[in-house]
């Protein structure tokens, strides 16, 4: 017994997960934002809610933040079907160590647990269909502190010192998140609230840019799905709450 | 041996012997069905005896640490197979011990010639509301009984068991806090030390709840959070 649920699944001979599907997806995440960047009160991870399949939108209400276990999350960009099953072949494999090695996975153990599934994933991603590239926020447990981390479709890692995007909309986010950093005002210093505006407004931007990227209406209380992570764990924040933020920010 | 019915018979009342004199000072575990959850308690000196098992599901035990270990192993690999395999909702404790946990539990009693599990087990299932708590007592040759109450004690003797658990009943009032709760649990436990039979703690008369150091556990399967994984441990000292 050593914590390593995929050595357990061999045994009542289940598949390990969707990794050795051959048959394409429809819905592809090519066309999303993701990003993520550290603010005052942690990190923050951000998405919009858009699926599409080629030129159709195919959905405008799914979950691209997934949490993986109290202190982790993973923002998906890519194939679906393959990334929703990375997501919960962690969150089981996290869940299982934790409770049957009685303390919780490493950081450096999970990054590696996603590495491995994206390795595994190469002929999905060579033949074009599956390819999945995540962005991955956990907290090291030693020392508390909130760090952020992208991954290129075949499983190397790459940690992120102040921000990270993926998806199609992301160069746009990327773009104005390096300026800030450069000129300030610095997302780093933040305060909660400016940080959930600045997510909202950067989505506003990659949707102009990008027409895969569900946009954000405040209109209609439509928000980025967001989610904040540090050592306390994970709060994400409702239609209201953004709300309220993007009210109490205007002029 | 086995070719003799006689023999066996004798094999298995040896067994029982055998494991009831192994268990005999072996100490409580308790579970009690809140308005804030379930709440498990157990003291083990330099042995845990309280576990989580899957989202909505814990583990109280006494017995042998090593096959404690085996079982919460069982238990935490079926689970998650189960939730991984189907759905985290499909993972139920009644299909656990029926057809994992137990039927395991009961092979084992009977290969007479194999070391017994040495176990006293209460399982848990938090439910979305008081009603809907499951609580079952696992005994080490695999019988399972489903409580009805809200109170469960596993006690190596039966009928140690029952007083406490009856006593427990009438004390533990739904006005009651979780401090409150904890502090009968251990007037409980204090009044049947190893070995020895329940003693009804005095109606009027002081009633020593103060927290016993070191070795207590508490978890609670928290009902009013909203994250998948319910299981939280609790520090005594913090109890409102």
């Amino acid at each position: 017994m050593n914590g390593d649920f995929l050595a357990l699944l061999p045994r009542p001979n289940l598949a390990v997960s969707g990794m050795e599907r051959t048959a394409a997806s429809t819905p592809r995440l090519e066309g999303t934002t993701v990003f993520a960047f550290h603010c005052a009160d942690g990190v923050l991870v951000a998405g919009d809610h858009r699926a599409t399949a080629g030129n159709v939108v195919f959905s405008d209400t799914t979950e691209k933040i997934l949490e993986l276990d109290a202190h982790s999350l993973m923002a998906i960009a890519g194939s679906p079907s393959v990334a929703l099953e990375m997501a919960r072949t962690l969150q089981t494999s996290f869940e299982f160590y934790r409770r049957s090695q009685l303390q919780p996975m490493s950081l450096a153990a999970k990054l590696r647990a996603l590495s491995r599934l994206l390795r595994e994933n190469l002929p999905g991603t060579l033949q074009g269909f599956g390819a999945v590239a995540p962005l991955f926020a956990g907290v090291d447990a030693a020392d508390g502190k909130p760090s952020i981390y992208f991954y290129d479709p075949l499983g190397a890692q790459f940690e992120a010192a102040a921000y990270a995007g993926s998806g199609s909309g992301s160069s746009s986010v990327k773009s104005v998140l390096h300026y800030l950093e450069k000129w300030g005002p610095h997302p780093a210093t933040m305060a909660l609230p400016d940080a959930v505006n600045l997510a909202n407004r950067l989505l506003m931007t990659a949707a102009e840019f990008d027409a895969a990227t569900g946009g954000v209406d405040p209109a209609q209380k439509d928000f980025a799905t967001l989610k904040l992570l540090n050592r306390d764990g994970i709060r994400s924040f409702t239609r209201n709450e953004q709300a309220q933020f993007w009210q109490e920010a205007r002029p | 041996m086995t070719d003799e019915p006689y023999r066996w018979l004798e094999a298995v009342a040896n067994r029982r012997e055998y494991i009831r004199d192994q268990l005999k000072d072996a100490t409580p575990a308790f579970a009690v069905s809140r308005p804030e959850g379930v709440l498990l308690m157990g003291v083990g000196v330099g042995q845990s005896k309280v576990f989580e098992i899957y989202d909505r599901l814990a583990l109280a035990a006494l017995g042998h640490s090593v096959d404690i270990e085996r079982v919460r192993q069982t238990a935490i690999e079926a689970a998650h197979l189960e939730g991984f395999t189907r759905d985290p909702a499909d993972v139920t404790l009644r299909r656990l011990l029926n057809f994992s946990l137990c039927p395991a539990l009961k092979s084992s009693f009977e290969q007479v010639f194999a070391a017994p599990f040495l176990v006293e087990l209460l399982m848990v299932e938090l439910g979305s509301d008081r009603s809907s708590d499951v609580m079952a007592r696992v005994n080490y040759d695999g019988s399972v009984r489903y409580l009805t109450g809200q109170v469960a004690v596993a006690h190596p003797s039966s009928t140690t068991e029952s007083a406490a658990t009856e006593w427990l009943q009438g004390q533990l009032t739904d006005d009651l806090g979780l401090k409150d709760v904890v502090s009968r649990l251990i007037t409980a436990w204090r009044a049947m030390p190893p070995g020895k039979p329940f003693v009804t703690p005095p109606t009027d008369g002081p009633k020593d709840g103060s927290i016993p150091k070191p070795g207590l556990e508490l978890a609670l399967l928290d009902r009013r959070s909203s994250s998948r994984a319910r299981y939280r441990i609790l520090n005594p000292n913090d109890l409102a």
